[in-house]
Parts: structure tokens; C-alpha cells; sequence
């Protein structure tokens, strides 16, 4: 069983939304623990909830659609059920904890990873001001796994 | 004065829609149109590029569904070429045709329909989501979970990745399956054959509850169309088409891929983006037909595979002929899950599954190919015409949503006739109106263009298209 799960999500296609994509790849090339899961999809499903229910943290990347550019946070996300929640296209964060918490009986410590976005436009190619924070982005992750 | 309902949006459903419902003068329902509002054209920008992509394109016309698109392009490409791609490869594409079928059925029944099944179709439509599920039926959600990693699981082992696997190429697959991987696969059949019987079991002693629904969703006769293969079985990948009258009735078989449009023709309608295609004996629109599970087990003679057929024993008893009532597209969607899961371990099992031999290669020798498929939804086309270079220069997809656009337009005028009285929208008539579609269980991105929630609006217009109520989800 992993120990620590980290998911990269979001769309390889439109521009910064492919962060989670981009972060997964670096941080598999350079992790060796087999504590440690990577896994990347296009977006959170209920599906992930029995994956989440086996690991005691998870690390969540995404890109984040306010802030400045380039710009890189994290923070603590705790079980929250959402009342706009009506399909798993509209699945965040803390509604898949909340899932997890009420299916499983169990919920891992969560904490979201994100660098503010500038263009979610069709592309592959992250803008110029995110690429130059994944370094900063991934070194967070590198020390939450401390 | 006459008067119209709109119903915008449709909420759990897979794309955007519009109901708008016609009253004549008396105030009694005149007619129903189920707009579809938004296109996409991927008929039309396919145009000019290699078929060789086609595939690949195809496949991002919808994220529930790639697999059958990716599936119904490539046997239209292998057509183009004109090989017969190996044994070993058509088990494979079944195996993932299976798994995508299990998966997307598991999303339309335990997601999105099981609410108005576990919490009441009249329940707060706040709480009647698959978290109200969650909390209220808890064991139901880890089942639908469960069944939908199963199918997610095989497509990620096949192609490599759940959404959007570009393994299933022209000629074949691009690589054979793996010991390891079988046997991964046949590891989780126990698991997932124990699941949907266990789901069967609810859900049929729930049918007693919903007597009036069963009577009114979407119940009145009409053909239906799928594909059987020579014996009659249920098959969703290689056969040929088949329609059948309300009685049960073969009214025509053996249709050949190449030779649907003497069958089936496409009108269209000003008020929607989605097309209507009709069965031509019959002409528009008269030659009302519906696909997908509740079709596919009225026309076919069999299962073949012996879970199944018990079931689908039990289900023939639903109905004098075919089954009628769209209500029962949800357990007809489930005995296609067991079908579906006895099928996977069967073809797992053939001595040369392992086989190297997946792929022919060709340069094009037709400059025309049709595919065919079974869609979880129903079945699907795909139609190509190229150039000598092997360029796409026309492209006609017919998606199960379609097919079933006229059947869809009859089930709400069937609602809206129960629940429309003196000018006014009955308590109830909303939600109902919702479940009516999602039995159809519509893919509007498929079929033209959307993202995500459909969402629902109800217009009430007089004859001078006065808007007298308006609801809105």
C-alpha cells in the first residue's frame, strides 16, 4: 500500500491546466520510494475515492484559475461536501475526501499543491510564468515528503 | 390560448439540452421538442486530414465513451484498407468494447439514475446526487465504484490510460496483451460478477415502487435497432443490424454496415443541432426506433452466456413482445454489465489471447469504409469517404443519441401529456421529465457539443409564443 499518494490532474490540452501532468512526470523521474504513488488524470472522480481510502496522504497538483501568474501555494484540505455537486465533472478536492470519508470510513491527511495559471487555452506547452515555478512547486512536494 | 414549457437545463445527463412543451388552445399538450443547443462539427473539421488519424480524432469526441468511437473509426479504417485484422485483435477490441460498456453503464446507473431510484424521484434535488447516495445507500456507491474501476482498470491495462487510449489502430491493436495483464484482469472478474448480481437483486425488487413510472416513461411502441450476429446473439462488435417491430417482430436483418442509409435515414429539424435519423421503410417521422440496452435486448435471440440469459429470460417477461418501457433501459443496462463481465472472462480465456499477431498493415485499397459498433448508448457509425492520398473528404457519424433523438422527443410529450393539466406544470412533472431522459442515458457531447451537467429549463408558451412559466434547474 502506498503511504502517500500524489495526483496530478487536470487537461494535458489546455494550456497551465496541464500542471498536474507536467509535475507527475518530473516527480516520477526523480522519486524512487515505494512508499510513493504518482498518478495523473484529467479530473477528480469518485472512482479515486477507494485509491484514496488506501494511503495515509495525498498530495494534490493542480493549477489554480486565480492569483498571480506563476504564483505557488499550498494548503490543508479537510472533507467537504459541495451542494452544487450534481456530476463528477464538478468532483473538487474536498467533495472526493468527503466521498472517501463517508464510503470508507477513513480519509487521508490532504494537502493541494497549486501555481496560479495564465492561459488555459488550446496547447500542450505550460505559459512562461508557470514553467518557471514548477521548480518551486515540485521542491514543496519534495518537503511535504520529508 | 395555447402555451409552451421550456425545460432548461436537463441536470445528470451528459451535455446541455432544452425542452420546450407546446399547449394547444384548450390548454392540453400539443407537442414536445427536446432541443439539443450546441454543436461541434467533427464531421466537418475531420475533412483534409490522413484517415489513419481518424481514430484518434474520433476518440475525443467524448470522454465517457472513447472506446466505442476509437473502436467504430478503426473497423471504418479497416474497412478503407480492406484487411481482415487478426482473431487475436478482435478479442482484444472486445475485451476493451466490454470494459468500456460495463464502466459507462455503471456511471449511468449507480451515478446519475440510481438517485431518483434510492432517494425518491420527488426527494430534494439538493440531496438526490450520487453524495445523497453516498450517505444514505452506502454500500450501492461502493458497488457502482467498484464496477466502474473494473471497466476503467482493463481500458488503463490495455491502452495504457483510462480516457482517450490510442491503442485499438487501423488493422488492429498496436500491442498484444501480457500474461501479467490477463491475469490481472481475470483476478477482478469473481469480484465484479458478485457486485452486479447483487445489484440485479435490488434493483428488480424496486420495480414494484414505481408502477406509474414504468407505465408512463417513455412507453409506447416503436422499432428498435441493434446489431446480432448471424445466430442472433447479442454481440457489440461484429454483426450486422437488425430492427424489430413493437410486437418482437423481425422487420428487417442482415443489414450490412455499407448498406445503412437504405435503412436508415437523417432529417433535420430547425430547433436542434441533433439530427433525427429515422428507419426509411417507415419515412420521417414515422420511422421512430430506439437503440442501445433496452433495444438491444428486445431484438436478439439470445445473451450467450448463461448469467445473462437467466436474467434476460426474466426481462422477456416484462413485456408481451418487446419491452416497451424506457424505464427499463436501467436493468437492461445492468444484464449488459453481467453479459458483459461473463464475456471479458470467456474471451480472456481463448488459447490464443496471448497471440503476437494483432495488427495488419495496408496502405488504403477502398476510398470508402463503414464502421459499426454497439455504443454503451446504442450503435454507432462511422462513415468515411477518402481520396486516393488516403484523405478524408467526407465523414457521417450517426451516435446512439441520435438514433434515439425521435424516441427521446415521444417520451417527454408522453410525460408532459401525464403531468400538464389546465395551463399549468403538475408538482413532480420536472424531476420526471429528467428521469425520462436520463433512461436514455443521452450523450449530447457525443452527439454535438458539451461539457459536463446538462442542465434543465422548462418553457410554458401560448401559440403566440407568449412565455406563460418558466422553470429552471
Amino acid at each position: 500500500m502506498a503511504r502517500v499518494l500524489i495526483v496530478g490532474y487536470g487537461n494535458p490540452l489546455r494550456g497551465d491546466d496541464a500542471l498536474g501532468w507536467h509535475a507527475a512526470q518530473q516527480l516520477s523521474e526523480n522519486i524512487r520510494r515505494q512508499d510513493v504513488e504518482i498518478l495523473t488524470c484529467h479530473q477528480l472522480t469518485p472512482e479515486l475515492a477507494e485509491r484514496l481510502s488506501r494511503s495515509e496522504r495525498v498530495i494534490f497538483i493542480d493549477a489554480a484559475c486565480v492569483g498571480v501568474p506563476g504564483e505557488v501555494s499550498q494548503q490543508r484540505v479537510s472533507p467537504a461536501v459541495s451542494a452544487a455537486v450534481d456530476f463528477t465533472h464538478h468532483f473538487d478536492v474536498p467533495a472526493l475526501l468527503a466521498c472517501t470519508q463517508i464510503l470508507y470510513g477513513v480519509c487521508p491527511q490532504a494537502v493541494l499543491c497549486s501555481v496560479a495559471a495564465e492561459s488555459f487555452e488550446l496547447t500542450e506547452s505550460l505559459s512562461p510564468a508557470v514553467e518557471a515555478a514548477v521548480p518551486e512547486l515540485l521542491e514543496r512536494v519534495y518537503r511535504l515528503l520529508e | 390560448m395555447a402555451q409552451q414549457i421550456t425545460i432548461n437545463p436537463v441536470t445528470r445527463a451528459e451535455g446541455h439540452g432544452k425542452i420546450t412543451i407546446f399547449l394547444d388552445d384548450d390548454g392540453y399538450v400539443r407537442d414536445a421538442q427536446f432541443h439539443v443547443t450546441q454543436i461541434r462539427g467533427f464531421e466537418k473539421f475531420c475533412e483534409g486530414r490522413p484517415f489513419y488519424e481518424m481514430p484518434s480524432l474520433m476518440a475525443r469526441i467524448c470522454g465517457i465513451c472513447p472506446v466505442s468511437h476509437l473502436i467504430t473509426s478503426a473497423k471504418a479504417c479497416d474497412e478503407l484498407m480492406a484487411v481482415e485484422i487478426p482473431e487475436t485483435a478482435q478479442y482484444l477490441r472486445r475485451i476493451m468494447n466490454l470494459a468500456q460498456l460495463v464502466q459507462s453503464h455503471a456511471l449511468s446507473f449507480f451515478h446519475l439514475a440510481s438517485p431518483d431510484f434510492l432517494l425518491g424521484l420527488d426527494s430534494d434535488p439538493v440531496q438526490r446526487n450520487i453524495f445523497g447516495v453516498m450517505q444514505s445507500h452506502p454500500q450501492i456507491a461502493r458497488d457502482g465504484i467498484m464496477l466502474r474501476k473494473f471497466g476503467q482498470q482493463i481500458i488503463e491495462l490495455l491502452g495504457g490510460k483510462r480516457i482517450h487510449p490510442g491503442w485499438i489502430v487501423p488493422g488492429g491493436v498496436s500491442e498484444p496483451l501480457t500474461v501479467e495483464k490477463r491475469d490481472q484482469i481475470l483476478a477482478t472478474i469473481p469480484e465484479a460478477l458478485a457486485t452486479i448480481q447483487r445489484t440485479l437483486d435490488w434493483f428488480k425488487r424496486t420495480f414494484d415502487n414505481y408502477p406509474e413510472e414504468i407505465r408512463t416513461f417513455a412507453n409506447f411502441p416503436s422499432l428498435f435497432m441493434g446489431m446480432v450476429n448471424d445466430e442472433g446473439e447479442l454481440v457489440h462488435y461484429e454483426g450486422h443490424l437488425r430492427f424489430v417491430d413493437a410486437t418482437g417482430k423481425v422487420v428487417a436483418d442482415g443489414i450490412r454496415a455499407e448498406d445503412y442509409q437504405d435503412y436508415i435515414g437523417e432529417a433535420v429539424e430547425p430547433w436542434s443541432y441533433l439530427k433525427f435519423p429515422y428507419y426509411k421503410p417507415a419515412g420521417y417521422p414515422d420511422g421512430i426506433y430506439r437503440v442501445g440496452p433496452l433495444a438491444r435486448l428486445n431484438i436478439i435471440n439470445f445473451c450467450g452466456t448463461p448469467l445473462a440469459d437467466a436474467e434476460w429470460a426474466e426481462f422477456r417477461e416484462l413485456g408481451r413482445g418487446a419491452v416497451l418501457s424506457s424505464f427499463h433501459y436501467h436493468y437492461a443496462r445492468l444484464i449488459e454489465i453481467l453479459n458483459g463481465i461473463e464475456r471479458i472472462e470467456h474471451i480472456l480465456n481463448k488459447p490464443d489471447i496471448l497471440s503476437k499477431n494483432v495488427r495488419a498493415y495496408a496502405e488504403p485499397n477502398r476510398l470508402e469504409g463503414v464502421g459499426i459498433a454497439e455504443a454503451p448508448r446504442g450503435t454507432l457509425l462511422h462513415h468515411y469517404r477518402i481520396n486516393e492520398d488516403g484523405i478524408i473528404t467526407y465523414a457521417n457519424l450517426i451516435i446512439a443519441t441520435g438514433h434515439n433523438n425521435l424516441a427521446m422527443n415521444r417520451g417527454v410529450l408522453q410525460v408532459a401529456k401525464h403531468f400538464v393539466s389546465g395551463m399549468k406544470m403538475q408538482e413532480g412533472m420536472l424531476n420526471r421529465v429528467e428521469a425520462v431522459i436520463r433512461a436514455y442515458d443521452p450523450c449530447l457531447s457525443c452527439s454535438t457539443h458539451a461539457v459536463g451537467q446538462m442542465p434543465l429549463q422548462i418553457q410554458l408558451l401560448s401559440p403566440d409564443g407568449t412565455i406563460l412559466d418558466e422553470l429552471r434547474r
